[in-house]
């Protein structure tokens, strides 16, 4: 069985290679000086910074000019190197034309001398001297916000505080820009005021919206930092994942498509400056007021999930409801975690569902090939958003799958995922019961997602054949007759000592 | 997994064990089958051995059993194997149960009472003393054990009946060499010298201490009082109370009136192999109705004695035969000889009325037994301990999670190292679902170390906190069940954490100070100060009664209103409460910055003046008290 398991790897090994994505992200090297060539200038920048979750979403509009005489197609975006990392979703778009889907986008290694670390956009085709183009740069950052008082007590209203400088970090000279930041309330004690920036109060207000500039920045070398500080009303969880597994089970035998998660959740929002107390909590839930602690999680399951359960390391979690949904609406699960989770403090469990395959598995016509069609994160669906440090998505496919390839799905819309060179894809293989070879399992490793990406589909294609559906009962069949044969033989001889 | 379904596997193996033994108490075969039937179901053994409830006892019963039936095959048979084996089972029952005791003291009784009733053969002295001398060597092994065999009086009846049966061995040989009169003046002579040496020797070495004195929980066994007095932290175990009426139907349902006559059918036969039941029979019928617990070892016996019975009845009453010619021919001829010519009745049971009536209605007990093990099984023991189920009045099911809600708090909200203290029964929970070290747990064999906590609880702030620094305590883990009704709460196992910490600290702790004058344990505002200022009593109500409008703060378990003012700490702060309140969870507070003691700091907290300062600005005066 080892010969044959060996040779068998040995002919999958090729097809394996051949696919073109399994490549650990890379960062591209370069000097310790360096500064991207001054080619470009912004002639027209706008930054809108949405503080209404748990985390930041930012989208930049950006009017781009050649200022080169060559056509040039890099362009660099600066992050400081502690921030970079925090950087999730990153996504490139003409803005003109955002159906033609996004920019290839590479990462360079932190440049020592400035701190910084540049997103690489590579444009789809150079842009000529004194040509514009509208560059739409999305990307949300994680762990930026931070509780100010960082202790409240259980039934305050908390506040978050967001620092950010007032001219947009950009590697080139930036002619006009001005950054809108939208609150989820207009209960905002703090912000900075600028003198001298520009005519007129900065910011300017109106509701929950603050406009910072628009700034007249010729003048001003790029990188230049003008720091500020908003503090605004959030008494909402800051949920935010550290580790997120989520295991999708292919089973063409059962027909059946088995999701589990597990999670290792903690609550990012203040801490309670003193102990719990658990009498103010009964009163707040029966006022129903706001509070800064996880209550309970909205999940949204897709139509025809079955099965779900909602355990943690000591079993059944008892309070959870499951809204199976009729038919075409979606199913609801509410988990209420064994306690509510404040500031700080942690909570891990686990969910997981079964679904029909039918729905997410199509045959390609003709040859042995399949398409699977899943989200790729799924996740609770929440008002104050979710942030998830790390994902681990792993599709076990059925034994004997070969020539696995992978993509998501691409809209006119981003779906909240960064590029696939920014994933770190894998194939290795998993053994269950009775497994000979061991599943083909395709792992897909992210950092920094937001439940901005719930909507995106993985679509993952893999050949398995007629042999390779038939190989475990073939193989159970083999061992039982060989058993069976050699229990015959066995006592068919004839060990008795008399004569015959 | 595999500690989740240990308990059934070895349920199975018990049935197995059981087949065995009863075959060999009676040539019917269905005997043996109706003993295993009834041991795979009846609630005194499926208690032990529902799947996920983990505990050495269903391991240890497969164990007795099994060692029992290799006990009678080595007696009937004479054989060395035999010996060896029950040896062997008994060696692995010693290492699974302190209950191997009773092992221990059966059959040493049963080859006692065999040489008693002059029934003494090479076949029962190979037995004993290959079963005697492997045993004692392979339990030796075990490090709880050691050499308690031939230190420790709860071995010394097996060690005298090793002796004995020596003596009785050498007689029988001297017999056959000796006339009658002379054997009969040695005999008497040598029973008396060995009698005489074996009784002083024990004294001597009883009272210079080297064998160890009987062991609490045997003594509790003849003198039900001894534990309450003595050994609190054994009484205290609700499964140490001596058992109900109730509770013998209650798990054994129909058996417990087979048994009898079981046994009635054992003395009708009367060989060895019956002399043993009936000495167990006996034996376990009365541990049985001294400890709930030991309703355990009764269970096989009755299994035993009930398959002999019923078989017994089923046999006779399940054939259809018909009077055959021989027997007519002999009653007949009977007949003629007394009575001339009178019709003859044929002694026997042939009506088929009769029989259809007692198999039915054996069969209807049967399917009532049935019925009753599924009901009990279901409604008493699968229930996990740490969930609550109830019924909402819609009918809905309502599960009460305080336990794991707490336990899973302190398993990801405090850090890994923390320390937990609370009564000894939530030890093991801790362990397994908080992860976290506790100072006591279900091992008791740490008297003093339980009596600590027992002390901490029931004493004052002031006594209790240096205890809690002492034990590097981090968190104090207590079960109130006042909001909810929950009886099996803290506050109701106070006395015995009072009890047990007065038996190490008489002068500290006293019973007597927990009760008001008028004798009452009262948790209202008549508690006696002892009462109100024990940590027990403050952790479990402090701010129980802001939950309620001022001054109707009720106690549902002990049906009682609770003071108004809610009690004071000042060494800990409340560090979670569940759901339904049933857990309460406290953090030791650490020492003070500023090195003041606790209560001052709190007073200062709360802008009150400092007594000792307030003092000084008044005027003088005198020291009235």
């Amino acid at each position: 069985m080892r010969f044959f398991t060996a040779t068998v790897l040995g002919l999958l090994a090729p097809s394996l290679a051949a696919a073109s994505s399994f490549t650990a992200p890379t960062q591209l090297a370069v000097p310790a000086d360096f500064k991207p060539p001054q080619v470009f200038k912004n002639v027209n920048l706008v930054r809108n910074t949405n503080l209404e979750k748990g985390y930041v979403r930012e989208t930049i509009n950006v009017v781009v000019e050649n200022v080169d005489k060559q056509p040039q197609s890099d362009y660099y975006i600066p992050f400081p190197s502690d921030v970079f990392g925090r950087v999730g979703g990153f996504e490139v778009r003409d803005k003109k034309a955002t159906e033609n889907g996004r920019f290839e986008v590479e990462v360079t290694e932190p440049v020592v001398s400035t701190g910084n670390q540049y997103f690489v956009v590579h444009l789809a085709e150079p842009l000529a001297p004194k040509a514009q183009i509208t560059l739409g740069i999305s990307y949300s950052v994680l762990s930026a916000l931070s509780p100010r008082p960082a202790t409240i007590g259980q039934s305050d209203k908390q506040y978050l505080t967001y620092s950010f400088s007032a001219y947009v970090p950009s590697a080139y000279q930036t002619v006009t820009q001005k950054t809108k930041l939208k609150f989820p309330s207009t209960d905002v004690p703090d912000f900075t005021e600028t003198s001298g920036l520009k005519s007129g109060a900065d910011p300017e207000r109106k509701g929950a919206t603050y406009t910072y500039g628009p700034y007249e920045t010729t003048q001003v070398a790029p990188g230049t930092e003008q720091p500020i500080t908003v503090r605004y009303q959030f008494t909402n969880p800051v949920i935010s994942i550290s580790l997120l597994e989520r295991d999708l089970e292919v089973s063409h035998w059962g027909g059946n498509l088995a999701t589990e998660e597990r999670y290792w959740l903690r609550n990012n929002a203040s801490q309670l400056t003193n102990q719990f107390s658990r009498v103010e909590w009964t009163f707040a839930s029966y006022q129903k007021a706001p509070s800064s602690a996880v209550r309970e999680i909205a999940y949204p399951l897709q139509p025809g999930s079955v099965d779900p359960y909602f355990i943690d390391d000591i079993g059944n979690v008892s309070t959870s409801r499951y809204r199976p949904g009729n038919g075409k609406t979606a199913a609801n699960l509410e988990l209420k975690p064994r306690y509510p989770i404040f500031g700080g403090w942690n909570y891990s469990f686990k969910v997981g569902w079964n679904n029909d395959l039918s729905g997410f598995l199509r045959r390609a016509t003709g040859v042995d090939s399949y398409v699977l069609k899943v989200p790729f994160l799924q996740g609770p669906k929440m008002s104050e958003g979710v942030q998830y440090e790390h994902v681990v998505l792993r599709v076990v496919l059925p034994e004997g799958a070969h020539n696995v390839r992978f993509e998501t799905v691409e809209g006119a819309n981003s779906n909240g995922l960064p590029g696939m060179s920014q994933v770190n894809a894998s194939l290795s293989t998993f053994k269950t019961y009775m497994d000979t070879l061991g599943r083909t399992t395709l792992t897909l490793e992210v950092d920094s997602l937001t439940d901005e990406a719930r909507d995106a589909q993985l679509v993952v294609t893999y050949d398995h054949t007629f042999m390779d559906a038939f190989r475990k009962p073939l193989t159970i069949f083999g061992g039982l007759l060989t058993f069976f044969v050699a229990i015959w033989f066995l006592g068919s001889i004839d060990t008795s000592i008399k004569k015959r | 997994m595999s500690v989740f379904c240990s308990p059934p596997a070895f349920s199975g193996l018990t049935a197995l064990a059981m087949y065995l033994l009863t075959c060999e108490m009676s040539t019917s075969p269905s005997a043996g089958l109706l003993a295993a039937a009834f041991m795979g179901i009846t609630p005194g053994y499926i208690s032990r051995s529902v799947a996920g409830s983990y505990d050495n006892e269903a391991i240890a019963i497969f164990l007795l059993v099994f060692t029992f039936y290799l006990w009678i095959k080595a007696v009937k048979n004479g054989s060395i194997m035999w010996g060896a084996l029950t040896a062997l089972f008994y060696g692995y029952m010693v290492s699974a149960w302190g209950g191997y005791v009773f092992i221990t003291n059966l059959i040493p009784l049963h080859v006692f009472v065999l040489i008693c009733m002059g029934r003494y053969s090479s076949r029962t002295y190979i037995a004993y003393t290959t079963w005697y001398a492997l045993g004692t060597l392979g339990s030796m092994q075990i490090p709880f054990v050691g050499f308690l065999p031939i230190r420790n009086s709860d071995h010394m009846s097996a060690l005298g009946v090793f002796g004995l049966i020596q003596l009785v061995a050498f007689a029988d040989f001297i017999r056959g060499f000796l006339p009658g009169k002379q054997f009969q003046k040695l005999l008497t002579s040598m029973i008396l010298l060995i009698v005489g040496l074996g009784f002083g020797g024990l004294i001597l070495l009883s009272v210079s201490g080297v064998i160890a004195p009987w062991s609490g929980r045997f003594y509790s066994l003849w003198d039900t009082g001894y534990a309450k007095i003595h050994i609190p932290i054994i009484a205290s175990v609700s499964e140490h109370q001596p058992t109900a009426w109730p509770a013998f139907f209650f798990d054994l349902n129909f058996l417990i009136w087979l048994f009898p006559a079981g046994v009635f059918l054992c003395f009708q036969k009367l060989k060895d192999e019956h002399v043993f039941v009936i000495i167990y029979a006996v034996l376990s019928s009365y541990f049985a109705g001294v400890m709930v617990r030991l309703m355990l070892t009764l269970t096989p016996i009755v299994c035993v004695a009930a398959g002999l019975a019923l078989s017994g009845v089923l046999d006779q009453f399940l054939v259809m035969s018909k009077p055959t010619a021989e027997t007519k021919a002999k009653a007949n001829a009977k007949d003629s000889k007394a009575y001339g010519k009178m019709s003859s009745p044929v002694v026997g049971i042939y009506s088929y009325f009769s029989k259809a009536f007692v198999s039915g209605s054996m069969t209807l007990y049967l399917l009532m037994f049935v019925a009753h093990c599924t009901w009990v099984t279901s409604n008493a023991y699968s229930s996990p301990s740490v969930v609550l189920a109830s019924r909402l009045p819609d009918g809905s099911q309502h599960i009460i999670d305080d336990y794991r809600e707490a336990y899973y708090w302190l398993r990801q909200n405090t850090p890994d190292n923390a320390k937990i203290m609370s009564w000894w029964d939530y030890g093991y929970q801790i362990g397994g679902m908080a992860d976290r070290p506790t100072l006591v747990d279900n091992n008791t064999w740490n008297n003093t170390h339980i009596a600590t906590v027992g002390k901490a609880m029931s004493s004052r702030e002031e006594v209790s906190y240096p205890i809690l620094r002492q034990h590097d305590v981090d968190y104090v883990l207590v079960v109130f069940g006042g909001l909810l009704g929950y009886s099996g709460d803290d506050l109701n196992k106070f006395l015995w954490m009072v009890r047990i910490a007065e038996g190490i600290w008489p002068d500290e702790i006293k019973e007597r100070d927990f009760f008001t004058a008028r004798g009452e344990y009262r948790v209202d505002d008549e508690a006696t100060p002892t009462m109100k200022n024990s940590l027990m009593y403050k952790m479990s109500y402090y701010n129980y009664q802001s939950l309620f409008p001022p001054g109707q703060a009720v106690d549902r378990v002990r049906g009682t209103k609770v003071p108004t003012e809610s009690p004071t700490l000042d060494t800990m702060e409340e560090a979670f409460t569940s759901e339904n309140w049933i857990i309460r969870i406290f953090k030791v507070k650490d020492l003070d910055n500023l090195g003041r003691d606790h209560s001052n700091a709190v007073a200062f907290d709360k802008g009150l003046k400092r007594k000792r300062a307030a003092k000084r600005k008044g005027p003088r005066v005198l020291r009235t008290e």
